[in-house]
């Protein structure tokens, strides 16, 4: 049956709108401000032990051998763990792309500082570490592979000896007549970049309680799980059991950003609580293993940029080279951020032909996992500031040439060159109003008088894409399966006419059990109050994801709304047989079931409800007394990709405009932000607050990315921020709190209009930076290609621009 | 991140604190705000067998006023340095300095002789009792001494006290009626350990410098003093020209500093002598 989902807010039940699209306070606040929540370093349970793990020094090395009859010996250790169990009781990891990882733990290599070699179980965390340092591992050094641009060359040594070289993946990509808009340009522009590794630092790390209950070879994990329905499956697949033996409950978790794949951790506890008979294990990721070993690193890259322009500065082709440096394994879905670019790769402009030639190569460093934006940051990065140069080359304003290249607003549904699809957008619109907001002509004054002082004052204008309501169709071609990711909620009315909906993915903080409260209670005409959210574990909910590719409020809104919907099939059906009439005479309006044209004909949604589970003699033989329903909802009309790759992958398409200006201190190269603006269109915001949000928390990561934050890696593969002393967050200090505005192009695909808008600005604020820092160094003729723009380098070019 | 295990005492005053330290011997730490020494000990990057936590130790938390210095017990918070007015009144530099370190949640636990003793050589308070000439009281187990700032800080993270001293109290000279100063640092963010920093102060008598001192920390083994640099300023009209000179001077002159991932040798060196010229602009302002 095909559903017909309320396309806007004024199609919902109710003569006007009470909840959804205003800024109620989130639902899940009072529990994490009086510190209730339930986190699962917060949990105990009886007879449970703590894991510590042991990971490699070296970035690579032949392992002779392993002695853990020390570290067994030592009173308090329960049971310890290698390689060997590993080989014995799990397959291989999961990578994409495929053949390119080894065990959870390392069995005759490491492979990178920080990979797991060993582990024990013991009565405290403190005897198991302390039984870490009686643990004898015989190491033999191999030199490392740590240059990705020397480890793509044929004749490297090898990460892995099986394969006959380090590339992971190479492919190019061609999407239109590319070669010929370069021949036929009036301009091209070259440029190379280069993005360093940054990732995800949610406040809280991974952390797990295993127990493998040996009677019946069943599992059940509680921990921080972002997907752990996914979680669930991969683990029925690495331990070869029936799929409905593997139990996954998701604790509340202090964020993830992608940082929370946590599958050697879990793997590892699995196989200790095995080996302990049983008992609880327990492991939390500490800091340091967070950032040395865990999911914390990202996008790792070298760019070869090219741009075809004309002289009125329509720019006609793109040509993107790419080497991501993916570490040592394809393990944790790292790989998925080198193609997600390819969903918004001309950004908000009109380029009819694009390439992208992409290699993905292993070196001796940290496997890179997923991170909030899934890769197009630093695409959106390097295309800005190919904006910018062509900009500045042919003499004009950055905002006029973005203008210039913009899709129009009539032209959507807009397919990119791509493959992708853009529902809606008003590009134009969001430029017009961050200007208008910044008052950019007297910004360009004040930066003209600075510069006339010596000042290095830079303005930057950037707009960007937002893919959103990820799907697995975009990632074939780096080998992932299916088509499609259903979301689910089961919707129940009790008989007091409260309602619970039951979902598989726990509180992760984006507030997404306040917008499925702000559903229900309009849908059926309640107070919030009476809705009640709860996470069930994979056995128990209906097939979900949980939160990942700027997903869930559009595909949670969409299930929620199927669910109502045919909950209040159920309900007309017995309220029909009350009143004598046909279902189809039956409206809902504002919580009330009611005879169209007859208004003092009607019962309460609760009424109903309550009949229905406690008069069995009034409902129709049709219907069986469950107020309850269940429906997932996926994105429609997804499917394979053609032979280029190109597919409509992700449904939605927000944009945002930033401008930013900066200034440097040409003395220390430290970078000042003076002034930020931002105009952002998601599509309907089912919550604004939470929309707000979202843009901050990511503006802080973006402005991390530009100015901060960077893993660093010396030439023998050792890792020298491996401690938040030296990888720089930033903090409240160096974060604005830009004066933000809304525009709303609702999605016509959608329920409801809604875009997926929880990657938001960390998609915009590093390009928007770069471009101001830019700016600010035009008139030293230096050009700023390295991110994140420390205060060492920005010095460095300066001094380079006044020695010449 | 859990420490290796060890001992714990709680002495409640200087003299079981000392006799705990002599039973003990190089294998025990003193723990003051544990800012410090407890990431240390979670790292297992200290293993001392005994940790002697001298919180519960009375007398040792003041701030007043002794003839013509600040006497400050070791135990006394940075916080309450930085909101005493007595402080702000008599030291306007060591009160700056305070608010240069950390953060208000560090500072509400750290301790004045717990940054003076571990001397870290990027730390603000061993820089400006450098260059404030203030002096370390220091218990052993058979006598009392008073150690100069110039003798006491020895290398990266080693001082004057030996393992079975403990230090009391900082007597910090009040800073003369008229004397101009300036501490300046180079962070990458708010209440980070500076990349490089100068402490300043400039005595200025009718026209011509009488008096300077410059300190330069984050460069060096130690807090440095410049006393080359001191001494192009004394007998001179302090002018622009001057204090840019000094700055420059200073890029070249002061030994190669430590390089890391924030900063090369060469952005350090360019740091000093960039911060040494604005502390001097701005002490010059405040010197009357
Ligand atoms: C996030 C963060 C940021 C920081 N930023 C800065 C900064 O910008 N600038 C800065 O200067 N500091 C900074 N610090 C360090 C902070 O100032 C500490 O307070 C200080 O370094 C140590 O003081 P403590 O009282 O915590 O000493 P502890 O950590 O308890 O002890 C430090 C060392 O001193 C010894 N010790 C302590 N007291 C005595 C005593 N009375 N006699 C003999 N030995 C003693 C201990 O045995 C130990 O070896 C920062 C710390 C953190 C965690």
């Amino acid at each position: 049956m095909a559903f017909e989902f309320p396309k806007s807010l004024d199609d919902l039940p109710v003569s006007k709108v009470k909840w959804v699209g205003k800024p109620v306070n989130r639902v899940e606040d009072p529990q994490l401000v009086t510190g209730k929540t339930e986190f699962i370093d917060n949990v105990t349970l009886p007879g449970m032990l703590h894991c510590a793990i042991l990971h490699s020094p070296h970035a690579h090395a032949r392992i002779k051998s392993i002695d853990m009859s020390r570290a067994a010996a030592l009173p308090g250790v329960v049971t310890t763990l290698t390689g060997e169990d590993a080989e014995r009781w799990t397959r291989p990891m999961y990578t994409t792309p495929q053949g390119w990882g080894g065990y959870v733990l390392a069995t005759d290599r490491v492979r990178f500082v920080g990979e797991p070699v060993a582990a024990v179980a013991a009565t405290s965390r403190y005897i198991a570490e302390d039984a870490l340092e009686l643990i004898d591992v015989e190491y033999e050094p191999i030199d490392p592979i740590v240059d990705a641009f020397a480890a793509a060359q044929p004749d490297s040594p090898k990460v892995f000896e099986d394969h006959d070289d380090n590339i992971m993946y190479q492919r190019i990509f061609t999407w239109g007549e590319v070669e010929e808009a370069f021949q036929k340009a009036d301009h091209v522009y070259k440029e190379s970049f280069r993005w360093n590794r940054v990732g995800a630092n949610p406040l809280e790390t991974f952390g797990i309680i295993s127990e493998w209950d040996i009677v019946e070879d069943s599992l059940t994990c509680r921990g921080s799980f972002q997907t752990p329905s996914f979680m669930a499956m991969g683990r029925a697949a690495t331990f070869r059991l029936p799929s409905n033996k593997v139990r996954f409950i998701a604790q509340p978790h202090g964020g993830s950003f992608g940082g929370k794949g946590g599958g050697r951790g879990t793997d590892i506890t699995l196989m200790l609580s095995r080996k302990a008979g049983g008992r609880p294990v327990k492991w939390i990721e500490d800091r340091m293993e967070y950032l040395s070993s865990g999911g914390s690193q990202a996008w790792d890259r070298h760019y070869d940029v090219s741009i075809a322009v004309k002289d009125d500065g329509t720019v006609t082709a793109l040509r993107v080279k790419l080497l991501d440096d993916m570490g040592a394994t394809a393990e944790g879905f790292g790989a998925t951020g080198a193609v997600k670019p390819m969903a918004s790769f001309t950004g908000c402009y009109a380029i009819p032909a694009a390439e992208y030639d992409l290699t993905l190569v292993a070196t001796n460093k940290l496997p890179v996992s997923p991170y909030r934006g899934m890769g197009p940051p630093p695409h959106n990065f390097v295309l800005e500031q190919m904006m910018d140069i062509a900009a500045r080359d042919l003499d004009l304003d950055p905002a006029e040439i973005r203008r210039r290249n913009f899709i129009p607003a009539d032209q959507f549904p807009y397919i990119i060159a791509s493959g992708n699809e853009y529902d809606s957008g008003e590009y134009e619109a969001a430029l017009d109003k961050v200007l208008e907001m910044a008052g950019y002509e007297d910004l360009r004054r004040e930066q003209e008088e600075a510069r006339a002082e010596g000042r290095l004052v830079g303005i930057g204008v950037v707009s960007t894409i937002e893919p959103g309501v990820f799907d697995w169709n975009a990632y074939t071609v780096i080998g992932t399966a299916g088509i499609g990711i259903p979301e689910g909620v089961t919707v129940a009315i009790d008989t007091m006419g409260k309602i619970t909906a039951r979902v598989g993915f726990a509180l992760e903080g984006q507030g997404q059990y306040t917008v499925i409260t702000q559903l229900l209670a309009e849908y059926f005409g309640t107070e919030l109050e009476d809705v009640r959210v709860v996470h069930v574990d994979n056995l128990s909910a209906p097939p979900n994801f949980g939160p990942g590719g700027s997903r869930l409020g559009v595909a949670i809104t969409g299930a929620v709304l199927g669910a109502a919907q045919r909950l209040t099939e159920k309900l007309t059906k017995v309220a029909a047989k009350m009143f004598e009439v046909q279902p189809e005479d039956i409206e809902l309006l504002d919580g009330m079931l009611r005879v169209k044209k007859v208004p003092e004909s009607q019962l309460s949604v609760r009424n109903v409800a309550a009949i229905m589970l406690n008069r069995s003699d009034m409902l129709p033989p049709d219907v069986d007394p469950s107020p309850q329903a269940t429906f997932a909802w996926t994105a429609p009309d997804r499917v394979e990709p053609d032979e280029q790759g190109r597919v409509k992958s992700y449904l939605t398409a927000a944009n945002a405009c930033h401008l930013v200006m900066v200034e440097i201190d040409p003395g220390t190269g430290k970078v000042e932000i003076l002034k930020y603006y931002i105009a952002d269109d998601c599509g309907t915001r089912l919550n604004p607050a939470n929309v707000e949000g979202m843009i901050q928390g990511a503006l802080a990561q973006g402005v991390g990315a530009a100015l901060l934050e960077e893993y660093v890696y010396d030439d023998d593969g050792q890792l020298l921020t491996a401690s938040f002393m030296d990888y720089l967050l930033p903090t409240i200090h160096e974060v604005p709190f830009p004066e933000k505005a809304a525009l709303v192009t609702p999605s016509p695909f959608t329920p409801l209009g809604a875009k997926g808008a929880g990657e938001s600005a960390i998609h915009t604020t590093p390009a928007a930076i770069m471009c101001a820092i830019n700016d600010a160094l035009l008139p030293l003729g230096v050009r700023a290609k390295e991110v994140p723009a420390s205060p060492n380098r920005l010095w460095k070019l300066i001094q380079g621009a006044s020695d010449q | 991140m859990k420490p290796v295990s060890f001992e714990y005492f709680a002495p409640t005053s200087v003299a079981d604190a000392v006799s705990l330290l002599q039973e003990h011997g190089p294998e025990a730490k003193l723990l003051a705000g544990g800012q410090s020494l407890v990431p240390l000990l979670n790292m297992r990057l200290a293993r001392p067998t005994a940790v002697i936590d001298v919180n519960r130790v009375e007398g040792l938390d003041y701030v007043r006023e002794d003839g013509d210095a600040l006497a400050i017990g070791a135990m006394t918070h940075q916080r309450t340095v930085e909101r005493s007015e007595l402080v702000q009144r008599v030291n306007p530099l060591l009160h700056a300095a305070t608010r240069l370190i950390g953060h208000p949640q560090i500072r509400n636990r750290g301790t004045v002789g717990g940054s003076i003793a571990h001397a870290d050589p990027a730390a603000e308070y061993p820089a400006v009792a450098l260059a404030l000439d203030a002096e370390m009281r220091i218990v052993g187990p058979n006598a009392e001494r008073l150690v100069p700032a110039a003798d006491f800080f020895v290398t990266y993270l080693t001082t004057a006290l030996e393992p079975t001293e403990m230090l009391t109290e900082v007597r910090v000279p009040a800073l003369p009626q008229g004397t101009g100063w300036s501490i300046q640092e180079m962070t990458r963010r708010h209440g980070d350990f500076a990349l490089a920093g100068a402490a300043v102060t400039l005595t200025m008598d009718g026209g011509a410098c009488s008096d300077a001192r410059i300190v330069l920390f984050g460069v060096g083994a130690t807090p440095l003093r410049v006393q080359q640099a001191e001494e192009r300023l004394v007998g001179e009209r302090v002018d622009a020209t001057l204090m840019s000179e000094v700055g420059r001077e200073i890029k070249t002159s002061i030994d190669e500093p430590l390089a890391d991932i924030h900063a090369t040798s060469e952005y350090r060196r360019n740091l000093a002598g960039v911060l040494t010229e604005r502390a001097l602009v701005e002490a010059l302002e405040r010197a009357a």
